[in-house]
C-alpha cells in the first residue's frame, strides 16, 4: 500500500483517517488508556444518551439539539434534561414556534 | 408565583439576613432538635413506622393534603427520611405543583424540622456525598445492577441512595414518578411490556418491582444508624478558628484561616474567612452565613465580593474538631474546592507546605509553610523534616505562614516526609523526589456544555497536570509511586476520532494556558456540516517540559473531554439571579 497513492478524495479521507487511528497512540509515560468514560448521571443508557451516544461519545447525538428538541418535550422523553407538557412549563414552547429557526428564545426552566 | 418558588430556593441558606447577637441570651428552639429524643425511632415497634410531626408550621402548611393520624403522623411525609436538598426539592415541587404558599421563613422552618427530625445517619449520607456536593463522578451502585439501570436513566443514583422510605413509601415514590413523568413507564419501570420480558428467566417482575423491592430493602426507613445518631444529635458548637486546606482543580492548593461566630439559634453561624492559593499567591476574603442540619451537616454559602458566591457543603466529624466537604459555584456547580477545616485552640496547627514536592540535590529552595498560630519565634533548627532537609533560615513570618529557605541534599531519600515543629506534626508535608517520570491529566475524563448564546450559560471543566515519580522501585503505577502535585503544563486540544472527517477540534470551544476549558456557544452552528451544535470530543493534551522530567522530555498525557449539549431544566439552582432562566409555573 505504501507505493500507492490514493487520487480520489474519499479514498484520501479514509487514507488519513487510518494514519490518524494509528497515530493515537497513549505513550508509555501514562498510564494505560483507560478508554472513552461516560459521565455520571442522565440518561446514559438511551442510545443517543442526551450527554453522550451509547458508545460514550457526541458522534451520534441528535444533532443539532434544537431540531427534535420539542419532541423531548411532549409528554418528557427526558423528564430530567427538557420541561414536560404535563407538569412543568407546558407554555414552553410559546415563544417560538420552531427551535432550530427561534432558538434563542428558548427559555431554561427551574421547576 | 415567581416570588414563591424564590422563597422555596432559599430554603436550605436560612441564615440570611442575621444579626449576630451578644453571647449570652435565651437560645431560641432549633426546629427539630429540642424534641428529637422524645420521639426517637426506637420509641416505635416494628410495624409502627412513620414519625409524628408536631411541628405548627408544618402541620399547618402540609395537613390540606397531608392527613395526620392518631398518632401524629402525616401521610407520606412521617414515612420518609432525607437530605436537606431532598426535603428543599419536595417543597419546590408542592409550590410549583400543588399550589402550596409558603413564606419563606415558613420555607425554612419546614426544612430544619424535617431535616433534623427525618434525616440521615452520617454513615447513611456518606456514600451518596457527592450528590449534595455536586461532584461530577463516575458512580458505580453495588447494590443492583438492574436497579441503578432503571434509575440512572434519568438522573443521579445519588438522588436515590440519599433518602430513606417504607416499602409502601417507595412503591408511592414509583408511582409519583409514573403519573408525572408517563414516559418513564416505558424507559425504564415496565419497558412497555409484561412482566419477565426483560432480563432473568425466573425473575417475572416488572423492572419497577424489582427496584421497590430492593430499595425498600437497602434503603428502609428505620435503620440502627438513624436511631444511633437521632438520640445523641444536637446543634454542634462550632464557634470559634477554624485552621483550612483544601485544593481547587485549576488553581491548586489553598490555606487559610476561617472564623465561626454562633448566629441567633443554636444551629445558625456566621463566618468570615481569609485564605491564600499558595500557587498564585492570590488571596480571597469572605463572608457568609451557615445552617447545620441533622448535627453535622453544614450548609452555608459565603460572598468573595467580585470573585462572586460559594456553596459550601460540608460534614462535620463526630468531635466537633474538624469538617470537610466543598464549595463550589458555576453554572453547573464545576468549579469548586475540596475543603478540609481543623479547629484550632491556640496551638500550633500545620496545614501544608508549598512547594510540597522538592528534588533530592535541589539545593538551597524557598518554600512556604501554612498553618494557624505558628510560632513566629521559630529558629530554623525547630523544623524536622527528617533526614537531608534542612532548614537554613526563617525568611519571613506571621502566624499563618512561615517563608523558609531549605535545603534539600543530594543524598536525601526520596518518599514523603513528615514535619515536627514546636510540638504539632504535619504528615507527609513534603514530598522528596529523584525527577519527574511521567505526567497524568486530572481528572481523566471531563465534560462541559456549550452555552453563553442567549440563555443556557456555559458549563466550564477545569485540568491540571500532575506529576509522578515512579518511586523507589522505579516501575510505574506501582502503590510506592510518588504524587508530586500539580506541574507546570502547556495545554493543547487533539481530535479524539470518532467519524470520518471528524472535525470537532475546530468547534467545541478554547483550553486556555491554566488547564480550564471554554465551550463555545450553544445553538446550531450554520458553518458546521449539517448545522450540528458545537459539541463534540476531544482529548485534553497536557506536555511537561523541564529539567526535572526524567525520560521522555516532554511528558506528555492526555483526558477525554466531552462537550455536549445544555440542560433545559435545572431542578437544583441554588443560585437565584446567577442565570438568565425562568421559574416555573
Amino acid at each position: 500500500m505504501k507505493h500507492l497513492k490514493p487520487i480520489n478524495q474519499k479514498a484520501g479521507r479514509i487514507e488519513a483517517q487510518i494514519v490518524r487511528e494509528q497515530l493515537d497512540v497513549v505513550g508509555l509515560e501514562s498510564a494505560p488508556p483507560t478508554g472513552p468514560h461516560i459521565p455520571m448521571g442522565c440518561s446514559l443508557v438511551f442510545a443517543p444518551g442526551w450527554e453522550v451516544d451509547s458508545s460514550g461519545g457526541t458522534a451520534g447525538l441528535c444533532q443539532p439539539v434544537e431540531r427534535d428538541l420539542f419532541d423531548c418535550h411532549l409528554a418528557c422523553f427526558w423528564p430530567a434534561h427538557v420541561p414536560d407538557q404535563l407538569n412543568h412549563a407546558q407554555d414552553w414552547t410559546g415563544r417560538c414556534a420552531a427551535a432550530q429557526k427561534d432558538w434563542r428564545k428558548i427559555d431554561l426552566v427551574f421547576p | 408565583m415567581t416570588q414563591r418558588v424564590h422563597f422555596a430556593s432559599l430554603a436550605i441558606v436560612s441564615a440570611l439576613g442575621i444579626t449576630v447577637l451578644a453571647a449570652s441570651r435565651l437560645e431560641p428552639p432549633v426546629p427539630g432538635m429540642t424534641l428529637a429524643n422524645e420521639h426517637g425511632t426506637s420509641s416505635f415497634g416494628v410495624g409502627d413506622e412513620g414519625y409524628p410531626i408536631d411541628n405548627e408550621t408544618v402541620i399547618a402548611q402540609c395537613e390540606r393534603c397531608h392527613e395526620q393520624d392518631e398518632q401524629g403522623r402525616m401521610s407520606r411525609i412521617s414515612f420518609e427520611r432525607k437530605t436537606p436538598e431532598g426535603w428543599q426539592t419536595s417543597i419546590r415541587r408542592m409550590v410549583a405543583l400543588n399550589n402550596v404558599r409558603l413564606e419563606p421563613a415558613e420555607a425554612r422552618e419546614v426544612v430544619r424540622y424535617l431535616s433534623n427530625r427525618q434525616g440521615l445517619a452520617p454513615e447513611e449520607l456518606e456514600p451518596g456525598r457527592f450528590e449534595v456536593e455536586r461532584r461530577l463522578i463516575d458512580y458505580d451502585y453495588q447494590g443492583d445492577d438492574n436497579v441503578e439501570f432503571t434509575c440512572i436513566q434519568c438522573h443521579s443514583m445519588g438522588r436515590v441512595i440519599t433518602q430513606r422510605r417504607t416499602q409502601e413509601e417507595w412503591a408511592l415514590l414509583l408511582a409519583t414518578h409514573r403519573g408525572l413523568y408517563p414516559l418513564a413507564d416505558r424507559q425504564g419501570f415496565r419497558y412497555g411490556g409484561f412482566a419477565g420480558e426483560q432480563g432473568d428467566d425466573d425473575d417475572n417482575r416488572q423492572p419497577m418491582d424489582i427496584a421497590i423491592d430492593h430499595l425498600s430493602e437497602a434503603f428502609p426507613l428505620e435503620t440502627p444508624e438513624w436511631s444511633a445518631w437521632s438520640a445523641s444529635m444536637r446543634p454542634p458548637r462550632l464557634a470559634g478558628t477554624w485552621a483550612l486546606a483544601g485544593f481547587e482543580t485549576g488553581k491548586g492548593r489553598v490555606f487559610g484561616t476561617i472564623e465561626i461566630v454562633a448566629g441567633n439559634t443554636p444551629d445558625e453561624f456566621t463566618t468570615s474567612a481569609e485564605y491564600t492559593y499558595a500557587e498564585s499567591g492570590e488571596s480571597i476574603r469572605s463572608t457568609g452565613q451557615a445552617v447545620t442540619y441533622t448535627g453535622y451537616q453544614w450548609r452555608g454559602r459565603s460572598n468573595r465580593g467580585d470573585d462572586g458566591e460559594l456553596r459550601e457543603v460540608m460534614m462535620v466529624d463526630r468531635e466537633w474538631q474538624g469538617m470537610d466537604g466543598r464549595w463550589f459555584t458555576g453554572a453547573y456547580d464545576e468549579f469548586g474546592i475540596d475543603v478540609e477545616l481543623m479547629r484550632t485552640r491556640g496551638e500550633a496547627v500545620l496545614t501544608g507546605v508549598h512547594p510540597r514536592a522538592l528534588r533530592a540535590g535541589a539545593g538551597a529552595t524557598e518554600v512556604r509553610l501554612y498553618g494557624a498560630n505558628l510560632p513566629t519565634d521559630a529558629s530554623p533548627t525547630d523544623f524536622d523534616f527528617g533526614l537531608g532537609v534542612k532548614v537554613e533560615s526563617v525568611t519571613d513570618v506571621s502566624p499563618s505562614v512561615l517563608t523558609l529557605r531549605a535545603y534539600v541534599e543530594e543524598t536525601a531519600m526520596i518518599g514523603g516526609r513528615d514535619l515536627f515543629l514546636a510540638g504539632a506534626n504535619l504528615t507527609d508535608a513534603v514530598r522528596i523526589h529523584d525527577g519527574v517520570d511521567r505526567i497524568e491529566v486530572s481528572p481523566d475524563w471531563g465534560m462541559a456544555r456549550v452555552g453563553g448564546a442567549t440563555n443556557f450559560p456555559k458549563g466550564y471543566q477545569a485540568f491540571d497536570a500532575i506529576g509522578w515519580d515512579n518511586g523507589p522501585d522505579g516501575q510505574a503505577n506501582t502503590v510506592d509511586d510518588l504524587n508530586l502535585g500539580r506541574i507546570t503544563a502547556t495545554w493543547s486540544m487533539e481530535e479524539y476520532t470518532a467519524t470520518f472527517d471528524d472535525d470537532d477540534i475546530a468547534y467545541v470551544g478554547e483550553l486556555g494556558p491554566d488547564g480550564i476549558f471554554t465551550p463555545a456557544e450553544d445553538g446550531p452552528n450554520l458553518n458546521r456540516k449539517g448545522s450540528r451544535n458545537n459539541v463534540g470530543d476531544v482529548w485534553v493534551v497536557a506536555t511537561h517540559a523541564g529539567p526535572e522530567a526524567k525520560a521522555n522530555n516532554p511528558l506528555r498525557a492526555r483526558a477525554h473531554l466531552i462537550v455536549t449539549v445544555p440542560l433545559y431544566l435545572k431542578f437544583d439552582p441554588w443560585q437565584s439571579g446567577f442565570m438568565p432562566g425562568r421559574l416555573v409555573p
